[in-house]
């Protein structure tokens, strides 16, 4: 199978275009905004204060220690602390919604039929998640950056640790979204809206458990069919304990399947 | 001649029903081609097999010596689907743009490609508009522009000017007409006069079947004149007949008679004495064709 990167790079960049240019793009953008500056200002912002201060640092470590996340209250930059809690959540969430729209409105309209005269279907799918998973990252990076600065305000000799551990939480919710962006690029496939894409996904996380707990009274055990689910690794991660490359396997290896069997449905697609 | 298209026993099914039964055919370099049928007769499926969109449950295509969908044909073959849309949210040049970028241009060259194209189809004022912004006809002109981008080898337009006002429609002929000697287009059109005009060959298509494949004025049609009056005469026919030559003359629709020659070497003659005739007769005329109309061909 022969990738043109110049046509994937194309199609990379007309997704950045869809965000920064169109009306729907900018909504998103707005929304986005509006969310960040309530979390960054009422949350990073006062509880990273609460968590530092003496009176409320008995009762902060009882309940971290309780959610198995003291290893966060070690942090040197305590922003960071609230950020990566709220971030490991709402990113996963945030794609499914702003990466829903990857192809399947394209392929009712019938606009792919125009596209796929002139890239590959591998290239499509490959070129329209690239372009997903670089608006994701752009996101992550920008808010990584706001928190620094809020840290850096109250403490400008925070500046460095707050940039290295930035640096290091940014690329661990990129791969944990990674997933999720290519779950939708699946679910593209077999759906014709977004808001379908969105329902699915929903289905798929709400009675996806509920199977698999089913399956656990049946059976006694759930044959790695947890496995299956983006994002089942967020709990063994969210207090950056004992943190193992493995963990960061799973996200990869999901991504990987994910993305194979999106291609093999639209290779076989009609448009 | 090097053959462009080559369809052999190409079945397309879906569910228990057969769109296409073992179609086969080839098409050589030249002027474009005709693709007709009535509704439903497997022109769309033969377009979206031939562009790749759709896979053939039997059978074996190749275009320009590759399979549809393959990358050594990005660039060389180009279509107009059959109501396939534009994305709404962007404007035209920047589809145009992003379309050519991937054909391989360099952004400064797509973006004098996107408004060569789009004066092409005369829609140089409508670079910045969103296709929402347009009329139902200009976004079939702005798709069609999209099937000129670069220098495509083959241009698969079907049902083109479907949809557009005479004066557009004409436009679009024009391109079709200029373009033939470099181009290989493919039309398919409910407008037989239109193809009639436009194409030299014919691929009459029904019930998934290709019925026929042929050449237009060929032998054929060498025997015959058309005659369409203004009016019905009813005295026409005896008339005709005593013209020398003329064997035999049939009301082919109304105000439209199909005259057969028996004498193809005295066809002048004939035409004189026909015109000569309605003259006298003080009947008027409004067109003389030479031969069988693409209609009494096919139908």
């Amino acid at each position: 199978m022969k990738i043109s990167c110049s046509r994937i790079w194309c199609l990379v960049t007309f997704e950045l275009l869809r965000l920064f240019t169109t009306k729907r793009g900018l909504l998103a953008l707005s929304a986005f905004a509006t969310i960040w500056f309530i979390i960054l200002y009422y949350f990073v912002g006062s509880a990273s204060s609460m968590v530092i201060s003496p009176s409320f640092e008995s009762m902060a470590s009882q309940l971290f220690g309780a959610l198995g996340l003291t290893a966060l209250l070690d942090w040197p930059v305590a922003e960071y602390a609230i950020y990566w809690l709220v971030a490991v959540y709402f990113f996963p969430s945030f794609a499914l919604l702003v990466c829903s729209d990857q192809f399947c409105s394209d392929k009712h309209r019938g606009t792919l039929r125009f596209i796929t005269l002139r890239t590959t279907r591998a290239e499509l799918v490959l070129g329209r998640y690239v372009g997903q998973l670089l608006i994701i990252a752009i996101l992550i990076l920008l808010t990584s950056i706001a928190t620094t600065i809020l840290a850096s305000v109250r403490d400008v000799t925070l500046l460095s640790a707050s940039l290295q551990i930035g640096a290091k939480l940014s690329l661990e919710l990129l791969i944990v979204v990674m997933p999720f962006i290519a779950l939708m690029s699946l679910l593209n496939n077999l759906v014709n809206s977004a808001r379908l894409a969105i329902v699915a996904a929903t289905l798929f996380f709400a009675l996806g458990p509920l199977v698999l707990a089913f399956i656990q009274y049946q059976f006694g055990q759930v044959f790695y069919l947890n496995w299956l689910f983006p994002g089942e690794q967020i709990s063994s991660i969210l207090s950056q304990n004992n943190m193992v490359t493995s963990q960061y396997l799973l996200p990869l290896i999901q991504t990987a399947l994910l993305l194979m069997t999106s291609h093999f449905l639209m290779k076989r697609a009609s448009l | 001649m090097s053959l462009i298209i080559d369809v052999q026993h190409v079945t397309k099914r879906y569910g228990d029903k057969t769109a296409l039964n073992k179609v086969e055919f080839s098409l050589e370099k030249g002027a474009p081609v005709a693709l007709v049928g009535p509704n439903g007769a497997g022109k769309t499926t033969l377009f979206s097999l031939l562009c790749g969109y759709i896979q053939p449950s039997s059978g074996k295509i190749s275009i320009l010596g590759h399979a549809p969908g393959n990358s050594a044909l990005f660039g060389r073959l180009s279509a107009l689907p059959q109501d396939a849309q534009l994305d709404p949210r962007f404007t035209i040049a920047m589809q145009l743009n992003f379309y050519a970028r991937l054909q391989g241009m360099s952004n400064k060259l797509a973006k004098k490609d996107t408004a060569r194209v789009l004066d092409m189809v005369g829609l140089s004022d409508a670079l910045t508009s969103l296709p929402s912004e347009l009329s139902h006809g200009m976004r079939k002109r702005a798709t069609i522009a999209q099937a000129l981008l670069g220098s495509p080898e083959i241009v698969m337009l079907d049902e083109a000017t479907a949809g557009l006002d005479p004066a557009n429609a004409r436009e679009i002929r024009a391109i079709v007409s200029e373009h033939a000697s470099d181009v290989n287009f493919i039309l398919s059109s409910h407008d037989l006069s239109e193809l009639e005009r436009l194409c030299d060959q014919v691929l009459y298509l029904d019930n998934g079947q290709l019925k026929q494949h042929q050449t237009l004025n060929n032998n054929d049609s060498a025997g015959f004149l058309t005659l369409r009056m203004k009016q019905i005469y009813s005295e026409i026919i005896p008339v005709i007949l005593q013209i020398p030559g003329v064997s035999q003359v049939a009301m082919t629709q109304d105000k439209e008679y199909l005259l057969t020659i028996s004498n193809e070497q005295g066809k002048l003659s004939i035409e004189m004495n026909l015109l000569t005739a309605l003259a006298s007769n003080n009947w008027s005329y409004t067109q003389l064709i030479n031969g069988k109309t693409l209609e009494n061909q096919l139908f």
